[in-house]
């Protein structure tokens, strides 16, 4: 008995990240530059979160002033102006310049509800792998919010709040708990079974040092991958909800508002829905390959 | 895009049943009705239906002023213009067979004004005293008071002829199973907000004068398909799906034009009027000077051009100029562009522009809410917001869906709405929207003035044109002074139909284009 506690303190030391981590994180940012796809898709997402940050200075427009040259063409079609880049919309609003406003409102209300939504949901997996006496009941409570689709959530929020970004993001916040939380309860209980665990329950860590320094420390890398996938999802969520005009309130911008309103003008000026729409695909597109690339240099699993 | 817009048409077109044969004509329209009982029924989306079904005891002629024998061979009126006197017509009959007779229409009236109905169109019938049938073809129609309306709205679809057997049989299912009435086209089957199918009705020949004398349908079925988007509308009839329909967007309207198997015909006299209207009596709204300053700092002539394609007229007045008892004078209260004034009228008025460029006076910060419908209205609504910010009032967009919004415009949680109206006259607007007894809805402007109630009797008692001219007139004058709408275009009848359909004349009642439907033929 004495031999065997002996032998697995000896063994904890090795294995909590904190002395892993250094090393590891160098090599991993140089593998993930040596995949192309994960560059482009990294740069070209890094440049529209630029453009959304700094889209009052970029802005060529007013993106909320109506002109009155309506449905002007982007500049390389017939027709386009030079004013104009990537042509007005229906009320004669620069396009170009509610894409950059767009996106900004776009990229927030994924981020805010990735962020809380990835928050609370990891807690609750992981409290749920660490407390076995609250799993069962913190896991029907997610079966639940699973079985409960985030539109119709968006829609009955919207019907009580009234339209606006923060049901919006209230409701993707809370369709993204249920997965993340069985998403890292997954990892968790793996990680719990780890002889270091059982090593730092011998040596007498307090339960918050073990949740904090072993447990978190362990899952947070595949916690950080799924959020990062979900992210491009959550957009997509979002983009539909404004799109059935839930989303923002008239006349802010929202990518999937804009799709929307060019949906009557698809036949005379497609550029109007078209453009928009392409914005929301290259987000969701890029979001996805880096969240792939991330987790192909991430994963210790992926690594053997 | 645009091809795979069409190709989707296509698809959509393959799903279709081949409705193409000769003898049908499609019809695509943009909503359906929630049943097809005449009097419960105020959307145009049944009238339009029940017009081809059913028949009225009068018919009203297309140029929207003369009314003409329809059930009602011919009618007197008594001196004190109380009773009205209808001769009906003999060798009329229900779809089912069964002969159509004085009681069928006494019974129809009834039903129209009984108070278990608790229909919205009620006092559309007049002050009733009595309705009743003297033997199987003469039927008397007492009036509590004279009301020179009378036969306009007898015209109008909530009296349309129902059979009392069949209403007793369906029960609930009334106008939802099934209905049985005398119209040019039958009743054969409906599924909710997809189709409504209709048959000819053999041996019709009791329509309107306007259709020629012993006018019957002339093909043997109409489908009335709903198409809810805008752009698939307009595909439908271009690529042959639809054979005609008075809902193309405005956007499509050129291309219709263009497309060289569809015709388009035209009606300015369509009585259509789009509004967004005021409630007068909330903070901020209370101030006539705002809602003039509103009237002033909107670009209708613009969003006529750039919103709508130059396919309608901006609107300044609150009905017509060509609509019955129309009062000229009004048009000395026609804002028209000038945000300067705007500007102007606020400043003087004490609204001040605060920190945020938004104008405030007293605590009370312009920043009114706007209760919208979706679709149109939804961008007619961002273009008035938008003009709106230049003058210093910050509008509040909330759009609502057409399932939810009705609720929402019978409350009074906002400060502006928005609405479009078909009117058959001036004191059918007037009647509509500023009785007092109306509030909160239809008179959502929450207009309370005896004054106006007084009038409005005044000129439903009328017994001659000039009187009741007079009455509405004033009327008009007063809430037109007072700004209680912003008026934004009107809307013009336009059909679109492929060119082996025979020519069409619009027709304007309630909105309602093809009216009975007797003109549907083909052409060869």
């Amino acid at each position: 008995m004495t031999l065997a506690e002996a032998s697995s303190v000896a063994a904890a030391p090795a294995v909590p990240p904190e002395d892993a981590a250094p090393p590891r994180r160098k090599s991993w940012f140089r593998r993930l530059l040596r995949d192309k796809a994960a560059v482009v898709a990294m740069s070209v997402l890094g440049i529209i979160i630029l453009g959304a940050i700094f889209a009052p200075l970029l802005a060529t427009h007013d993106p909320y002033v109506n002109s009155r040259s309506v449905m002007t063409p982007p500049v390389w079609q017939a027709g386009g102006e030079a004013e104009h880049l990537l042509g007005t919309d229906g009320q004669g609003r620069d396009i170009f310049s509610r894409i950059l406003y767009g996106s900004r409102l776009t990229l927030l209300i994924g981020l805010i509800s990735v962020g809380v939504g990835g928050f609370i949901g990891s807690m609750i997996g992981l409290l749920s792998a660490f407390y076995t006496r609250l799993d069962a009941w913190l896991m029907r409570l997610m079966d639940m919010m699973l079985s409960f689709p985030a539109i119709l959530l968006g829609l009955a929020l919207v019907a009580v709040m009234g339209q606006g970004a923060v049901p919006v993001i209230i409701a993707l916040a809370i369709s993204s708990i249920p997965d993340c939380a069985r998403i890292s309860r997954g990892i968790a209980v793996g990680v719990m079974k780890m002889e270091f665990i059982e090593a730092g329950r011998a040596v007498g860590l307090s339960d918050r040092d073990l949740f904090r320094k072993y447990l978190l420390r362990n899952c947070i890398s595949s916690i950080m991958i799924f959020i990062s996938l979900r992210f491009g999802q959550v957009i997509l969520i979002g983009a539909a909800l404004s799109f059935l005009g839930l989303g923002a309130r008239p006349p802010m911008a929202e990518l999937g508002m804009m799709a929307s309103q060019g949906r009557d003008y698809l036949l005379f000026a497609p550029h109007i829905a078209v453009i928009p729409s392409v914005v929301i695909f290259i987000i969701v597109l890029c979001a996805n390959v880096a969240g792939d690339a991330l987790r192909d240099v991430l994963d210790p699993r992926l690594q053997a | 895009m645009t091809k795979r817009t069409l190709g989707l048409g296509a698809a959509l077109a393959v799903s279709l049943p081949a409705l193409a044969t000769a003898q049908t004509v499609t019809i695509v329209r943009e909503l359906d009705s929630n049943k097809y009982d005449p009097p419960a029924i105020t959307a145009l989306a049944g009238s339009e239906a029940l017009f081809m079904m059913g028949d009225t005891l009068v018919a009203l002629n297309d140029d929207m002023q003369t009314i003409e024998p329809l059930l009602a061979e011919s009618w007197e009126v008594s001196e004190d213009g109380k009773t009205y006197t209808f001769k009906i017509k003999e060798g009329v009959t229900f779809c089912d067979g069964k002969p159509m007779t004085a009681e069928d229409i006494a019974y129809s009236i009834n039903r129209w004004v009984s108070p278990e109905l608790k229909s919205g169109v009620a006092w559309r019938a007049g002050d009733i005293k009595e309705v009743v049938a003297l033997d199987d073809y003469t039927l008397k129609y007492e009036l509590n008071a004279p009301y020179s309306e009378l036969l306009y709205q007898l015209a109008q679809s909530f009296g349309t002829v129902v059979d009392k057997d069949n209403v007793e049989a369906l029960g609930e299912d009334f106008g939802i199973s099934g209905f049985n009435g005398t119209g040019p086209f039958c009743w054969e089957s409906w599924e909710p907000r997809n189709q409504l199918t209709m048959t000819k009705h053999e041996g019709y020949n009791w329509g309107p004068p306007m259709y020629g004398e012993g006018a019957e349908a002339k093909v043997d079925k109409v489908v009335w398909k709903v198409v809810p988007e805008a752009a698939t509308r307009t595909v439908a009839l271009l690529t042959g799906q639809a054979d005609v329909s008075y809902y193309v967007p405005f956007i499509g309207m050129e291309k219709m034009r263009q497309a060289p198997n569809i015709e388009v015909v035209r009606s300015d006299a369509a009585f259509w009027t789009n509004f967004i209207g005021f409630k007068v009596d909330k903070p901020g709204m209370n101030d006539p000077a705002v809602r003039k300053a509103i009237n002033l700092a909107v670009n209708r002539e613009a969003m006529a051009e750039d919103l709508f394609f130059g396919e309608v007229d901006p609107a300044y007045t609150y009905v017509s100029a060509g609509a019955l008892d129309y009062n000229p004078a009004v048009e000395e209260f026609v804002f028209k562009y000038d945000p300067e004034q705007a500007k102007q009228i606020l400043e003087e008025a004490g609204w001040t522009l605060n920190g945020d460029g938004v104008r405030e006076k007293d605590g009370v910060v312009l920043e009114p809410t706007i209760y919208s419908f979706i679709g149109e209205w939804a961008k007619t609504s961002e273009v008035v917001q938008a003009d709106l910010l230049k003058v210093g009032i910050n509008l509040q967009i909330q759009a609502f869906d057409p399932t939810v919004i009705w609720g929402k415009l019978a409350t009074q949680e906002f400060d502006i709405f928005t609405m479009g109206f078909p009117y058959v006259s001036t004191g059918d607007a007037l009647n509509l929207y500023f009785r007092s007894a109306n509030i909160p809805s239809p008179n959502r402007m929450n207009w309370n003035d005896p004054e106006t109630d007084e009038l409005l009797k005044t000129a439903a008692a009328a017994t001659t044109d000039e009187a009741r001219a007079e009455a509405y007139g004033k009327v008009l004058m007063k809430v037109q002074e007072a700004v209680t709408w912003l008026p934004i275009y009107e809307r013009p009848m336009q059909i679109a139909y492929v060119s082996k359909l025979a020519p069409i004349t619009p027709h304007n009642i309630y909105g309602a284009g093809l009216y009975k439907g007797l003109q549907l033929e083909f052409v060869d």
